[in-house]
């Protein structure tokens, strides 16, 4: 029988498909799962005034290649629409906007299909094309919106499950906000890689313990190139262990402590060589605050273990599965599974590949545990190891984005939370220049809200409009001001604002398509007279 | 309180949202340096240079194009690849191979009635003083620091006190995966590219000594083959970092040195990756941040809202990654700065004058008082007091006159010297009229 | 006030024009000024001078040491320097000339020194580079090899590597390998 050993299969050696080459520069971000979820997704725009902004984020979507989309769009391009629209040109004036549109985006990359409506044969209506069209995995629409055709949106978001996407861009305001049909959890977020150090010195496991023993057992007659490519986790579990000796069997913990912990080690290092020190306690003494360190529970992962999943579909997903393996396995052993990454550091190759080993076999073990709970709450059901050992591996740094349901823009639980959250920044504001922290958007939002439905307004409509749904604003300076803005636009957009605002919307849609990274929960506002933006739960 | 006079330009239905922003003042237009009735003339006839047609370039020039500039230069030396076009909206694939600045250049001019745009695809370093001297705004989309900052030193070296048209404000975008970061320059004014050079951080360089002797990680593989073995072995004439042939040699020379340590995760696109120095890029980002840059330009060009640079924020900082964040925040100015902080001060001098005249000067004038001065100019080393070989090589220049060694009115000079550690001078010469 | 304003740039572009006939003004770079402050400065004691083929480039020049101590001495080593445009965002390059049997240079003439890579910092200057150098041939690094057969010689047998130093630098050949004579 031959053994198949993994890591030992050399890799093709063959250069890259046309595909990963036109991609390589996307792929180094989300690899080819998140490129395949990219090219399974089916998206809509239902756009409206001036158009821009929905547009710019359909083209930064069409270029990475997601898998179809579609344009609902009732206006026929006019004049206005050549001054801030790159997607339409002079022969396109008269005609139905969405068309242009979709033409011409669809140039910019073969691989992508594109349809718009309201078309006469397929669908006359946007209440025809949410019937017929097969699911949308999300839909992104401008404001100004008819209130009518937003009921139509949110209702449809409900029932399939859809993520919606609400963009607002006026003059040098913006803001867009995400509904979310329930709680998003992601387990590939992508943490900095110097983050994600986890090496267990405090709680180590036998075959790591008997590794470092090995290594030190003469430590002190070691020649000084032994001595100086010893890996700094064996340099710092050898002192750890004598320390335990001399302190009652504890380790440092106090930041005194540790300090003092840190100078045995620096002192440690031999310096009768002809650089006078050793890089590889130099490196041991570095690490000490980092990483001799006891097992933590991380809040992102606390707030997934004490999530109850409210729907059936929910608490069968395989997530929600393997999230209550892993708390299982964090209740018994009281650590978490092992990422099982070790960084580089200065040691000879046989030894770091040794070493490298002994991590990765115990993060596999701990995957495999984790498994084999899951099977056991959850009988018969198939898992795949590949996502379960990824899970384990990201454990620290999961994260639940909408843990607490998103609702509808209109409903009243919404305009309560956006009181609350007006008091609060406000109150905010009055201490800003004590806290150095910049100022509120919050009156950008209000004021771009105040013109949901309508094409134009007033500053003082703007206000009047923002004062009925939160009473006592209407004389505040900012609020003011960001009406008389919004006011100075007409509700016209201006393309830089719509091409940036587009930007970041693709970059969250692109986020929450394919699972990786953090999306934002749940509203960007964007100043382009201030150049920076906010996120607020809204 | 905003007012309400839109003052359209030469097609008003087609520009009437723009125009309505741009030609009337908002609550936070300042009025002192407005002038709604002015801008969309002056736009029209200001020229604005575009650096790099790639994925932030194509972005700029759409922006700016909807902007309502309507001369624009781009310049470009790169011809179009595959891997540009999962981002660089303006190139399609029968487009591979072409020039960027010149494909880009005609596609922005179709789509959008009225605009010029001048393709160069050059370097940047191809132009004089005298080519950037004819715009009024630069705008950078560039992946390379050297680049950046020879753009930087050129611009402040050109700023003259007293002729308003030579401050070329500079607005610079960088992009890396879901970050990056727009900036406004006012050169001599605010700190400069060259004073945030601390906001790139290097890239993190492994010991020659791993690579040659303890490997560890895959990418200490593939440098090893890229630094070491390649010039072991130099199996092409000279490296391409293009041509797949040659990335597939140094994969398999990384692979095989992996099997050899038990190193795992070689892989042909690592390889292309280390050596190329791949940063990941995605429209997305390049949208965001071309257009900053943009709306930074279209607001200083029409002082029709406040803008980065002065006297407050000059630096966008962006980050995708986890939620959105920005911030928003002044770079100050460094005093030490080599290129902002060391401006050519005027020095008279008698063309007629022998360098060692000149020399001599240098200890006697009181902005100098220099015991031991080095000199030079860009090209010609004049006299330098040490090392011992150069000193020998340039002191029979000290006897010959100003003319006699090339120098000419209005040439710049560095001088030196070990008793001032911190500071080093230039001067631009400025010879005595003679009757 | 505005007509004054620009007839007055119309004057200063005209000067302007007229400065300009003796064609494009060259400016110092940045880069320049530097290396002239850090040549200015440099102190080469009596082990080392420097040879610039082309005085007007100071960006390139070459680097001779002589060892007046320790195993290396009674040899003449040289290294050429190469700055880019860049300096000191980037370091230096530098290269051995010659074929020596050294633990931390290796056949190619590559040097294995900290500031010359991973260590290097734009406050450092190059006689920080040059004493670097130096003391690579007083005192060589067994434990960072860039040759490791050279290493290996001197940590396991330090005589012998000793000798195998002197015929190295006599032209002669180390385990197969023949070397550049190098000695005075």
């Amino acid at each position: 029988m031959t053994e198949i050993v993994m890591s030992q299969t050399p890799p093709i050696l063959h250069g890259p498909s046309e595909k990963e080459k036109k991609y390589d520069r996307q792929l180094r971000l989300w690899a080819a799962s998140g490129q395949a979820a990219l090219e399974s997704a089916n998206l809509l725009l239902v756009n409206s005034g001036a158009g821009v902004v929905g547009v710019e984020t359909f083209k930064n979507l069409i270029l990475p290649g997601i898998g179809r989309f579609a344009i609902y769009d009732d206006a026929l391009v006019e004049e206005a629409d050549l001054g801030v629209n790159f997607f339409v040109d002079e022969s396109c004036l008269g005609k139905p906007r969405s068309q242009c549109l979709t033409e011409l985006l669809t140039e910019l990359n073969p691989d992508v299909h594109g349809s718009w409506y309201p078309s006469e044969e397929t669908a006359p209506s946007l209440d025809s094309l949410l019937a017929t069209s097969p699911v949308f995995t999300a839909i992104i629409y401008t404001l100004p919106i008819a209130p009518e055709r937003l009921a139509q949106l949110e209702a449809y978001g409900r029932q399939h499950k859809t993520p919606l996407f609400a963009i607002h861009s006026a003059g040098f305001y913006s803001y867009f906000r995400i509904s979310l049909p329930g709680a998003f959890p992601i387990v590939d977020t992508h943490p900095d890689e110097t983050a994600t150090t986890d090496l267990r010195l405090l709680t180590p496991w036998p075959e790591l313990v008997e590794f470092a023993r090995d290594m030190t057992k003469d430590i002190d007659s070691l020649d000084a190139y032994e001595h100086g490519h010893l890996p700094y986790v064996v340099i710092l579990l050898y002192y750890l262990e004598r320390w335990k000796q001399t302190h009652e069997g504890r380790y440092p913990s106090t930041y005194k402590e540790k300090t003092e912990f840190r100078r045995i080690v620096q002192n440690a290092a031999r310096a009768d060589n002809p650089e006078g020190g050793e890089e590889n306690f130099d490196e041991a003494a570095a690490a000490v605050l980092k990483t001799v360190v006891p097992p933590s529970l991380p809040s992102g992962l606390r707030e997934v273990f004490d999530y109850t999943p409210s729907e059936p579909i929910e608490e069968r997903s395989s997530f929600w599965i393997v999230a209550n393996a892993i708390k299982a396995f964090h209740a018994k052993h009281k650590t978490l599974p092992l990422r099982g990454n070790v960084p580089d550091m200065k040691a000879k190759s046989s030894v770091y590949i040794q070493l490298q080993n002994i991590y990765k076999t115990k993060a596999r073990q701990d995957a495999a545990e984790v498994l084999e709970t899951a099977q056991s709450i959850a009988p018969g059901r198939q898992f795949d190891p590949a996502e379960v050992e990824l899970f384990c591996k990201n454990a620290p740094f999961v994260k639940l984005i909408n843990a607490t349901k998103g609702v509808d823009s209109a409903s009243s639980t919404c305009v309560n939370v956006l009181r609350e959250v007006t008091a609060q920044e406000l109150a905010n504001d009055e201490n800003a220049e004590i806290t150095l922290s910049p100022l509120s958007l919050l009156p950008i939002y209000l004021a771009l809200r105040a013109t949901s439905h309508v094409a134009s307004a007033t500053a003082d409509e703007i206000l009047s409009s923002i004062e009925e749904t939160i009473p006592g604003t209407k004389d505040h300076e900012r609020i003011v001001s960001a009406a008389q803005e919004v006011a100075r636009a007409e509700g016209g957009e201006l393309h830089n604002i719509a091409a940036l605002t587009g930007g970041m919307v693709a970059q969250e849609m692109i986020k929450i398509i394919t699972k990786q990274y953090i999306p934002i929960d749940n509203t960007c506002i964007f100043d382009g007279i201030a150049s920076r933006s906010q996120v607020l739960r809204l | 309180m905003a007012s309400t006079t839109v003052y359209p330009g030469s097609e008003p239905a087609r520009w009437k949202y723009l125009d309505r922003i741009r030609t009337r003042a908002g609550p936070f237009t300042d009025g002192d340096a407005y002038d709604g009735s002015m801008v969309a003339e002056a736009m029209e006839n200001m020229t604005v240079l575009v650096i790099g047609a790639g994925g932030l370039g194509c972005e700029i020039l759409k922006n700016l194009a909807l902007s309502g500039f309507k001369n624009i230069h781009v310049i470009d030396m790169d011809t179009i690849d595959i891997s540009n076009l999962n981002r660089q909206f303006l190139f399609r694939a029968e487009d591979v191979g072409k020039y960027k600045a010149e494909v880009a250049a005609r596609f922005v001019e179709k789509r959008v009635r009225g605009v010029k745009i001048t393709p160069h695809n050059k370097m940047i370093q191809d132009f004089d003083e005298d080519f950037y001297m004819q715009f009024q705004l630069v705008v950078c989309g560039l992946d390379s620091i050297e680049a950046r900052r020879w753009i930087n030193a050129t611009l402040v070296n050109m700023v003259d006190e007293e002729v308003e048209d030579s401050y070329k404000p500079l607005i610079d975008g960088g992009t890396e995966g879901f970050k990056g970061q727009s900036r406004v320059i006012f050169p001599t004014v605010t700190s400069c590219i060259e004073c945030q050079l601390d906001m790139h951080a290097p890239r993190a360089a492994v010991p020659l000594c791993t690579l040659a002797s303890i490997p560890r990680q895959p990418e200490h593989c593939i440098e090893w083959a890229h630094v070491i073995a390649w010039d072991a072995e130099k199996p092409f004439p000279s490296l391409d970092k293009d041509d797949p042939e040659h990335i597939t040699w140094l994969f398999k020379k990384a692979l095989l040195r992996a099997q050899e340590f038990n190193i795992p995760g070689v892989t042909y696109a690592l390889t292309q990756g280390v050596v190329k120095n791949i940063i990941p890029a995605i429209a997305a980002t390049n949208s965001v941040i071309a257009a900053s840059c943009c709306n930074e330009a279209l607001k200083i060009a029409s002082n029709c809202a406040p803008s980065l640079g002065y006297p407050n924020n000059n630096y966008m900082m962006y980050s995708g990654n986890d939620s959105i964040y920005t911030y928003t925040f002044k770079h100050e100015k460094k005093d030490d700065c080599p290129v902002c902080g060391n401006l050519a001060r005027e020095l008279q001098v008698d063309p007629a004058w022998t360098l060692g005249e000149l020399v001599e000067s240098f200890a006697t004038r009181p902005e100098a008082q220099l015991k031991k001065p080095s000199i030079r100019a860009e090209s010609k080393t004049l006299y330098m007091q040490s090392p011992v070989s150069l000193e020998e090589a340039t002191r029979p220049n000290l006897d010959k006159t100003l003319v006699e060694l090339g120098l000419s009115d209005g040439e710049e000079v560095g001088v030196t010297d070990p008793a001032f550690a911190t500071v080093s001078f230039k001067f631009k010469l400025k010879f005595k009229k003679t009757e | 006030m505005l007509k004054i304003w620009s007839m007055k740039k119309e004057q200063q572009k005209a000067e302007n024009a007229e400065g300009a006939a003796g064609g494009k003004k060259k400016k110092v770079t940045a880069a320049q000024l530097r290396v002239q402050k850090d040549l200015s400065e440099l102190s080469l004691g009596s082990t080392m001078r420097t040879e610039f083929p082309d005085p007007d480039n100071i960006l390139s020049f070459i680097l001779y040491v002589e060892p007046d101590e320790g195993m290396y001495r009674g040899a003449k080593f040289s290294f050429t320097f190469n700055i880019t445009p860049n300096f000191p965002h980037e370091p230096p390059k530098v290269q051995c000339r010659e074929k020596i049997y050294h633990p931390n240079i290796d056949l190619e003439g590559k040097v294995c020194l900290n500031i010359l890579r991973e260590d290097w910092k734009p406050v450092l200057n190059l006689n920080a580079v040059i004493v670097g150098l130096q003391f690579l041939f007083l005192e060589p690094n067994a434990s960072d090899p860039l040759n490791k057969e050279a290493a290996e010689d001197l940590r396991t047998n330090r005589e012998g590597f000793k000798r195998n130093v002197r015929v190295a630098m006599g032209g002669g050949s180390v385990k197969g390998v023949l070397f550049d004579r190098v000695l005075k």
